[in-house]
């Protein structure tokens, strides 16, 4: 196989850059090895410029404004279904949201993502960082996400599959499934297209950690290490698979230990604090796309609510109350927000508007959220309601590909 | 390496060679196309069909892969997804069970759940059938299970013209394509063809009439068609005229070219080396039942492997398998009934 310093097209400059750049990511990469969970003032003591002190105030208010948009969706979503008006069912994100901005804030537009039943939010997210209302960004649109929960004309697999079974070749999201981890091999081979066709784009899968005892969980990784391929697979520990807690699932403490198989990086992000999430996910991608390979990084979080929303009143039976207090104490909204203020990027009023932390999503009302998340939430269920349902014909269409002819 | 390509009398090719040209040509055509599999590169596949690709294409177009077929199948997917055209290899078609959730829920669905933007263009190929000893893990004949599956197709041909032919076309189809090759016909000198030197293909969804006759029509494919055309020299012998229909794509079918026959016969037997409950035989007989039963004077029947494993030593093998003699006296019963 190749080096993929091998595919840059443009020559002996750019291979010494690149060369270059692996060397500083790797050695950055093993500070983090050893330093291993930490905690975040630990890490901030470190030597190492942690991507996130690149971010500017801008970026980083920007990173607060997605928070509050995740959680808006999602409290929508959760008010929308309890007045019985979606199908299917509703997999909340409450609480998790810094795993999702924290990720794809640093992607590049020509990147991949693959998000899974408990990331809705990421499939309109992809992109965010260049400006929500931008035309050009390449995420999909909150007008096909909203069609898609709603079942409607336009989104974009015409409702064929369960709304969170979305995703789009032309914006680069892989298309997600039911088959747990059955995503990360498809993940591999988009970026070994990518790479043969001389991209450096890297893929991020998300999975739940119940996901990794899945066969093809190794199966992918292992494949993804040999050849050294940009996929960096997000574990989202949020301490449950479904009824199962986590230690039924995984007989380690940390799910980025299995990485150690693999002979690649295993990295812990604290899921609550989106600036931790961002800088391990981003020294992630830049090893990956230097040409080093996969890389696993696991988000400690908490899953505010029960599976689905079918499963609300029982999770509140096999959870200790005491647990799902102390899990849904740490609100990542709340986390950022205290960063926010450390740095004196939110001062005077502006501390305390907008208070959606904490919060039950039956409790919070739109008070709680900026005015232009909730402007640009119901453009898109707008979008959604206005549309019409998809024809009963159109259930016997593309079963086979016909050459491309209409 | 194959005897049969290196012979000087080579204007003849085999099954194997067959198979090779194709996908050396799809290579050559086709920039964006890949092979991955088990063993394929360095050692040319366990059978040799693809020796020689690695040393012309390169490590990132012909890929030994980890045993992993959920990872051959599920990257050909992601492959497919941005942009390229992928053979992927299973060692033996038994071990497509360990790739099976990436065929069916991930590979077959692809199209269908996204409305038409995404197809396909995987090649899931390998050697498969039985009569060689290769006992339960190396036999089977499982295609039922992926003709059960829409957004599937499933091929197997039976002839090196037919090889090349629809190897060639199922990498072009752009539709996910199990293709099932009968590794006791890889090197049989008997069945060795010309193969033209101008490209060709053999579209799918195409059965071919292997030899005309009146009294009784056989349904094949793969090595039960030879089985069937030796049947049909016995049944010669006994006043019997059978025609033989090698339907070689089993999903698209061409049900013309079965009903036809029928309509000029009367009687049909299906052969196939698959087990009996659920397998292919049994959808050919009820889509006759439904739609050619007017064309009948004898009930349609089956030849089968029975509901067992295929065994490991000759007698009990062929035991199990359809057999000349087994068509041959279904024939007769059918025949006279
Ligand atoms: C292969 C497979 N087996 C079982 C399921 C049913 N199932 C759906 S989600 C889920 C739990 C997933 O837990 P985890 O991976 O930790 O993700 P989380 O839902 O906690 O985010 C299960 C068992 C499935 N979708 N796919």
């Amino acid at each position: 196989m190749k080096s993929p310093r091998e595919f840059v097209p443009s020559g002996f400059l750019v291979y010494l850059g690149w060369g270059n750049l692996a060397i500083i990511v790797i050695q950055k990469t093993e500070n983090l090895l050893s330093a291993k969970s930490g905690s975040a003032t630990a890490e901030r003591a470190e030597q190492v410029k942690k991507p996130s002190q690149r971010l500017t105030k801008e970026d980083c208010l920007e990173i607060f404004k997605q928070l509050y948009l995740a959680r808006y969706f999602d409290v929508r979503l959760i008010k929308e279904k309890k007045r019985g008006r979606l199908r299917g069912t509703l997999y909340s994100s409450h609480n998790q949201e810094a795993v999702l901005v924290g990720s794809l804030f640093g992607l590049k537009p020509t990147d991949w993502i693959s998000p899974i039943h408990r990331d809705m939010p990421a499939f309109f997210m992809k992109d965010f960082r260049f400006d929500i209302d931008n035309p050009d960004r390449l995420g999909m649109s909150i007008e096909e996400v909203c069609a898609q929960v709603w079942g409607k004309e336009g989104s974009p697999g015409r409702a064929r599959d369960n709304w969170s079974h979305i995703g789009s070749k032309s914006k680069r999201i892989i298309h997600s499934t039911s088959m747990l981890a059955g995503t990360i091999p498809v993940a591999a081979g988009v970026a070994y297209a990518d790479r043969m066709q001389g991209g450096d784009a890297v893929v991020l899968t998300y999975n739940g950690e119940g996901s990794t005892a899945q066969g093809i969980f190794h199966e992918a990784v292992n494949y993804a290490a040999v050849h050294k391929l940009p996929v960096i697979t997000i574990v989202e520990n949020n301490q449950w698979a479904y009824g199962t807690p986590v230690d039924q699932e995984c007989p380690t403490p940390d799910v980025a230990d299995r990485a150690k198989g693999y002979g690649i990086p295993g990295l812990i992000a604290d899921g609550q604090d989106v600036f931790d999430v961002y800088d391990k996910v981003m020294e992630a991608v830049e090893y990956a796309r230097a040409g080093n390979g996969p890389a696993i990084v696991e988000c400690k979080t908490f899953r505010a609510y029960g599976h689905g929303d079918h499963d609300d009143d029982r999770a509140m039976k096999y959870r200790p109350s005491e647990e799902i207090e102390k899990g849904r104490r740490r609100d990542p909204i709340a986390v950022c927000r205290q960063t926010l203020i450390d740095l004196g990027y939110l001062t005077g009023d502006a501390k305390t508007m907008y208070m959606a932390e904490g919060k039950n999503a039956g409790d919070a009302t739109n008070d709680d959220f900026p005015p232009e998340v909730v402007d640009f939430l119901n453009k898109g269920i707008e979008f959604a309601m206005n549309s019409p349902m998809p024809a009963a014909e159109e259930a016997e269409k593309w079963v086979f590909w016909n050459g491309g002819q209409a | 390496m194959s005897a049969t390509t290196e012979a000087p009398a080579a204007l003849k090719k085999n099954y194997l060679t067959a198979l090779k040209e194709a996908l050396d040509e799809e290579m050559a055509r086709n920039k964006m196309m890949l092979c991955q599999g088990e063993d394929i590169g360095r050692l040319g596949g366990a059978f040799g069909v693809t020796e020689g690709l690695q040393a012309k294409y390169g490590e990132d177009r012909v890929v030994d892969m980890p045993i992993s077929e959920a990872a051959i199948v599920g990257s050909a997917v992601g492959m497919a997804l941005n942009g390229m055209t992928v053979m992927a290899e299973m060692q033996f078609i038994d071990f497509i069970s360990c790739g099976f959730d990436q065929i069916v829920n991930m590979m077959a669905t692809y199209h269908y759940r996204t409305a038409g933007e995404v197809h396909i263009p995987v090649v899931v190929r390998g050697p498969a059938g039985a009569y060689g000893g290769g006992a339960l893990y190396h036999s089977q004949m499982n295609e039922a299970w992926f003709c059960n599956a829409p957004g599937l197709k499933v091929v197997c041909p039976s002839t090196p013209y037919d090889a090349k032919g629809m190897l060639k076309a199922a990498l072009r189809d752009g539709n996910p394509v199990i293709f099932y090759e009968i590794k006791e016909l890889y090197r049989k000198r008997e069945i060795e063809e010309e193969l033209p030197t101008e490209d060709y293909i053999v579209p799918l969804g195409k059965a071919a009439i292997r030899r005309e006759g009146k009294d009784v029509t056989l349904v094949s494919y793969g090595q039960n068609v030879y089985h069937c055309l030796d049947a049909a020299v016995e049944l010669e012998k006994l006043g019997i005229s059978a025609e033989v229909i090698d339907i070689r794509s089993l999903v698209p079918l061409d049900e013309d070219t079965i009903f036809n026959s029928i309509a000029k016969t009367s009687r049909v037997i299906v052969v196939n080396e698959a087990p009996m409950t659920c397998g292919f035989a049994g959808e050919l007989i009820a889509r006759i039942s439904q739609k050619a039963f007017h064309l009948l004077d004898a009930p349609p029947s089956r030849v089968t492997r029975m509901d067992t494993p295929v065994p490991w030593v000759k007698p009990l093998e062929l035991h199990v398998l359809p057999t000349i003699d087994k068509i041959v006296a279904e024939a007769v019963r059918i025949y006279r009934f």
